[in-house]
Order: structure tokens, then sequence, then C-alpha cells
């Protein structure tokens, strides 16, 4: 019963290498490195994808294991976007502000460059401050730290919060959506200091790389991706297939039943929701630099509600099953969006993708929730596990037993 | 005989309907105890207040040597003291095997971070296979509990509270739905576990109570109405009143 991590978990392994070949396949069909059979843009969309498929896993893990629908995850996600962007908003307009004032005929002091960066970046939102929370935004140690910290530190907050009044289920779901919705709306003030509706962009450009071609920048931020997924994947698998695993599925089944075997459950579901929350802020401060653009629209409630919707299409309770979820679906979702998906002429009426994808993706989430309940994921059980009983334990053998009224269990 | 546990008059009310009325029982060492009483006695009531489920509107529940109040702790924390509780309905975690839900209950360390860097040590594995034993469930420690039958699920339960190694057992209603033969092997395992242990058995089952052989708390309306050996309730013309007489 000692076996190692691997042999119990063979599915690691066979992720670690799925991954491991797709993510040479694409460096060798890309532009730079190998032979340009995919785009810049594509390896962009690729690298983006496996951020999702990191938060996707960190969301089954959440929801799937423990059992809390959060509908608040891309907030985190978001917010680590926010942090990475700050640096290399500041860095950027930094190197640019001192170049142009390097020929001015007195050299520039050091608050007038900060004023300069501050005009530079504030100035979409009419203003020329930097607002407090931008302290750190000028080392990248600092707010890589923040990355972690500020994400961390809300879901620890308000998980703190909310599980210890013990709200759960549906309840639970709203007060994650109302708190993303929050933020988001929060953001969407200008005087937020993160550029209200404007965001932060230019995040593809990054500090001291002006001479990388962004074909390179895609395929190191693409591996970056690849190696934060593989991570992920090693860190969540261990989480959830020993004891830990154990005890959190149990919560997600029957949550006084584990009280009453002595186990605090607010703490366990407090520690997955944080620790869920850290890695999808991590997943975001890969993704918006790939994507050069982060404004408070993510972390609108619907993206959190997309993820839900990944997980479930990929299969809750198996990480492979999220991350094939989130990678299918999002995949499919910019190939209709991004019109590429052709037009269908009835005759009478087109149907525009562009239009009807919305219609077409909740249509294929109720027939997976009616008919296929495991999901994507649940294809892997036909070729690996045998059919077992699904009996339910009830009060007497069967039902016309003697049965009690009284006392709920 | 020392006192483990003393209930003294608690009274709950549940939208004015009172369902335990200034009860008080005390419940010594190792001692085996049944609980009788017709439906809405307040049978499992008592149990949720002394588990910590539900709080009482007023009273005092003592526990231990040290005697310590179990009205401001926690029902995870109530059963780090020592109180462990089988429900009327089997509860096993019907996903997990039998050795996970064993190991679950097994007594160690309850914090995340302990639970997160546990490791099977050669003690733990030894100590499963013996409950295992104990409840007749060897051969199906790899199976889904979800698999058993609903007498080995209620063994299973049984044998996740022995694992959990508490001073006080709350055994709700464990013959219920069981095959004569399982019966005897239960009653076997809980005057077994009543030797070193408190446990209190709420049962209908007067077959069952009189097997047990113990002290028998009879409670009506939410308070004690008679105590002592079976024997000598039943002739109890109170207790014949509302409860045998029906």
């Amino acid at each position: 019963m000692n076996r190692s991590f691997i042999a119990r978990n063979p599915s690691v392994l066979w992720f670690l290498l799925a991954l491991s070949v797709f993510t040479v396949a694409v460096t060798l069909m890309s532009e730079v490195t190998g032979v340009g059979l995919i785009s810049t843009s594509f390896v962009k969309t690729l690298g983006k994808t496996l951020c999702l498929c990191l938060i996707a896993i960190a969301m089954d893990v959440v929801w799937g294991y423990c059992g809390i629908l959060s509908l608040g995850h891309f907030a985190f996600f978001g917010l680590g976007g926010y942090a990475i962007g700050m640096w290399l908003m500041y860095a950027r307009t930094e190197l640019i502000v001192v170049e142009s004032l390097a020929n001015a005929p007195l050299p520039p002091t050091e608050t007038e460059v900060t004023d300069a960066i501050a005009t530079q970046i504030f100035g979409v939102v009419g203003s020329s401050e930097f607002p407090l929370i931008w302290a750190f935004s000028h080392s990248l140690t600092l707010q890589l730290l923040m990355v972690v910290l500020v994400p961390g530190l809300l879901a620890l907050v308000f998980g703190w919060l909310a599980f210890r009044s013990r709200v759960t289920g549906v309840y639970l779901s709203i007060l994650t959506q109302a708190m993303t919705l929050a933020l988001s709306l929060y953001l969407f003030q200008n005087d937020s200091g993160l550029r209200g509706n404007n965001g932060l962009s230019g995040l593809q450009n990054i500090p001291g790389l002006d001479a990388v071609p962004q074909s390179v920048i895609s395929i190191a931020f693409f591996w970056a991706s690849a190696l934060a997924l593989g991570l992920g994947y090693v860190l969540f698998a261990w989480i959830v297939s020993g004891k830990m695993g154990s005890v959190i599925r149990a919560i997600r089944d029957n949550e006084s039943r584990v009280r009453f075997l002595g186990y605090h459950v607010e703490s366990y579901k407090l520690f997955v929701f944080t620790l869920t929350a850290i890695v999808a802020a991590i997943a975001g401060a890969l993704y918006y630099p790939q994507a050069g653009i982060i404004n408070p629209a993510e972390i609108a409630p619907i993206a959190s509600i997309y993820l839900a919707v990944w997980v479930a299409i990929g299969g809750r309770g198996r990480l492979y099953g999220a991350v094939i979820g989130a990678a299918f679906v999002s995949l499919l979702s910019s190939w209709f969006t991004g019109g590429s998906a052709p037009a269908v002429n009835l005759g009478f009426y087109t149907i525009n993708w562009t239009d009807w994808w919305l219609v077409l993706l909740g249509l294929s989430f109720v027939a997976v929730t009616l008919f296929f309940p495991k999901g994507i994921g649940g294809l892997f059980d036909l070729i690996v596990l045998k059919p077992v009983a699904d009996r339910q334990g009830d009060y007497g053998p069967d039902k016309g037993a003697w049965r009690r009224e009284e006392g709920e269990p | 005989m020392s006192t483990l546990l003393e209930v003294s008059g608690v009274s709950v009310t549940f939208d004015g309907f009172r369902a335990i009325n200034n009860l008080s029982i005390s419940i010594g060492q190792a001692e085996l105890r049944a609980v009788i009483g017709p439906n809405g006695a307040g049978k499992t009531t008592f149990m949720d207040i002394i588990t910590g489920k539900t709080k009482p509107d007023e009273g005092r529940v003592i526990w231990g040597p040290r005697s310590i109040s179990l009205l401001d702790l926690s029902e995870s924390q109530i059963a780090r003291q020592g109180i462990g509780r089988k429900f009327q309905k089997p509860t096993v975690f019907e996903a997990q095997t039998v050795r996970e839900n064993l190991a679950m209950a097994l007594k160690n360390p309850r914090g995340p971070f302990d639970v997160l860097f546990y490791r099977k040590s050669r003690a733990t594995a030894a100590r499963i296979d013996e409950i295992a034993e104990e409840i007749g469930l060897t051969e199906d420690l790899p199976r889904r509990a979800g698999e058993l039958s609903h007498g080995q699920k209620q063994w299973l339960e049984i044998g996740m509270l022995l694992a959990q190694d508490p001073q006080l057992l709350l055994v709700d209603e464990p013959a219920a739905g069981m095959t004569p033969a399982e019966r005897e092997h239960t009653t076997a395992l809980l005057v077994r576990a009543a030797q070193t242990r408190a446990v209190v058995v709420v049962e209908h089952d007067m077959e069952f109570v009189r097997r047990l052989n113990c002290k028998v708390t009879v409670l009506h309306e939410g308070s004690v109405l008679a105590e002592g050996s079976l024997d000598h309730v039943t002739k109890n013309q109170d207790v014949i009143d509302v409860y045998l007489g029906r």
C-alpha cells in the first residue's frame, strides 16, 4: 500500500506526458523555433488556453472535490493579472519616460521622472498621481509577491467570513458572485486607481525586451504557462490523492458527518478556497501578459460562470477532465466567436455563429448535465473502470421494509 | 463509578415545541446505557445536544474529569474531546473505500496541515486491519462503502466510531433494518465496546434492549420518565401508560 505517488495516480504521468508532447509539438510548429505552421497569435492563444486550464483545475478542486461552487474564482485570476500588469506598465513607461527626458538640458530629478510616469499612465483617467496601491509597482519582486498575496488575502478573509457562518450551497455561490461583481464594479470607477474601464494595456511589451520579437516572447510565455500547468497539476493531484483528498471529498458528500468525526470543516474549506485562489491568481499573472490587456470586464461574474461550465463539461472530480473541458470549450469558443466557423444557411434564416455560439454552449451544458453528468472526462471510465453497483443506504433493506419516520440523521 | 457526562436541567424549544424539558442524565466512565422512548420523546435531540448540533436554551452539559462545559464547544471540538456518534441512518462516505472511511476516522491530529502531510504508517495500517476484523469487514477493505449491504454499512459506521477511540459512544438505533444474525453481531460489538468506554444506545426495539442487558433510561416528552433495569422500568405504570401500553 506504500506505493509511490505516481503509481497510485497513473493519470498524472499520462497528463504530464501529453502536456510535454503538446508543448514540444507547438514549439516545433511555431514561427521562430519551428517550421512556422502556427502563427504567433495562435501560440499566444494556446498559451492563454493553458492558463485557463490551470484555473480550471483549481476550480475543479474547489468545486468538484470540495463541493464549493465558487462563482468568483475569476476575480482572483483578474487580480493576479492586475498585479503583474501594474509592474509591466510602470516599468515600460519608466523606460520610455527616461529615454525622452534624457535629451533635456538638465538631468531630470527622481520626482520629475515619477510624475512623468504617473501622467503617462493616469492621464487617460484625468489624474497625474500614483494612487497608494501602486506603491510597489516599481519592483518586480514585490509585485510578484502581490500576485500571490492580494488574491490570497482576499480569499482568506472572504472565505473565513463565509465559511464560519456556515453559508453553503447556492447561497455561497451567490456570495462569491457578489464578490466578483462588486470588485469588477469598483475597478470600473476611474478613481479606483487602476485606470477604470481602460484597464491596463500594452502588457505584451515586456520592459527591457523591446528588441526581442513577440514571436519569441510568445513561445517563452507558452513554455511558462505549460510549466505552471504541469506543476499545478502535480500539486493538486498530490493534495486530492492522499488523506487530504479523502477528507475534502467527504466534506463535499456529507459535511456534518465530517464534523462529527472531529474535523474542523471550515479550516479545510478555507485551505482549499485560498490555495485555489492563489493558483488562479498565478494563472492570471501568466495569462494577461499574453492577452496584452486587462480591464474590469474580465472579472465580471460571467467569466466565473464560464469557468464552472468548462469544468462541468470536462467532468467534475477529475483533474484531467477540467483541463479537457477548459481547453476544448475555450478553443471552440474562440473559433466560433472569431468568425472562423462557417455560417449555416437554412434558406429562411442564416445562423451566424458569432450570435448563436452562446445558445449552442448553453444547450450543450444542459445536455452534458442531463445525459453525461461525468462530462467528457467520463469517457475515460469506459476504458478503465468496470461499472460498479450504485447502491444507496436507507433505513431498511428495501423500500418495503419497516422504516422510521423520526429524526434527521 | 465516576461520572463521565452529566446533563442537568437541559431544555430546548423548537418553534414553541418543547423537545427537551428539564432533562437530567448522567453517564458513568465505562457504562452501557440504553435510552428508549416513543417517537418524539427527544432521544435524537438529546444526542444532538451532547454532540453540539443543537444548543439548548438552558441547562448544563459537563464532560469528563476536567468538567468541561460542552455547550461552548463546536461539533468538531466535541468530537475531538472523545465523543463519537453513530447516526440513525448509516452515514458512511459511499464514494470512498472502506479503508479510506476507517483511515479518516482513525484517531490522529485533525488539522488541515497534519492531514495534508499525513503519511501512512505500519501502525495505522495494523490498527485499521484490527478494526476491520472486529466489525467483520476484512475482506471488504478495498471495496467502496457504497457497495456494502445495509447491515455492513452500520458496522462500518460502528467501526469508524471505534477508530475514533472515543470515551463516549452515542449510537442511534444501531439495529434498524438488520437481520436477526446481524443484530446479534451488533449487540456483541456494543457490549464489547462498553467494557472500556461508555456507550449510550438509543433504541426502539425492546428485544434488542433486553439483549444488551444494561441500565435503561425511558424518555417521554423530553424528560426522564423512569430509569433502572429493563424489568424495573417495564413494570413502572407510567412507562406502561405512555409507551408500552400504546
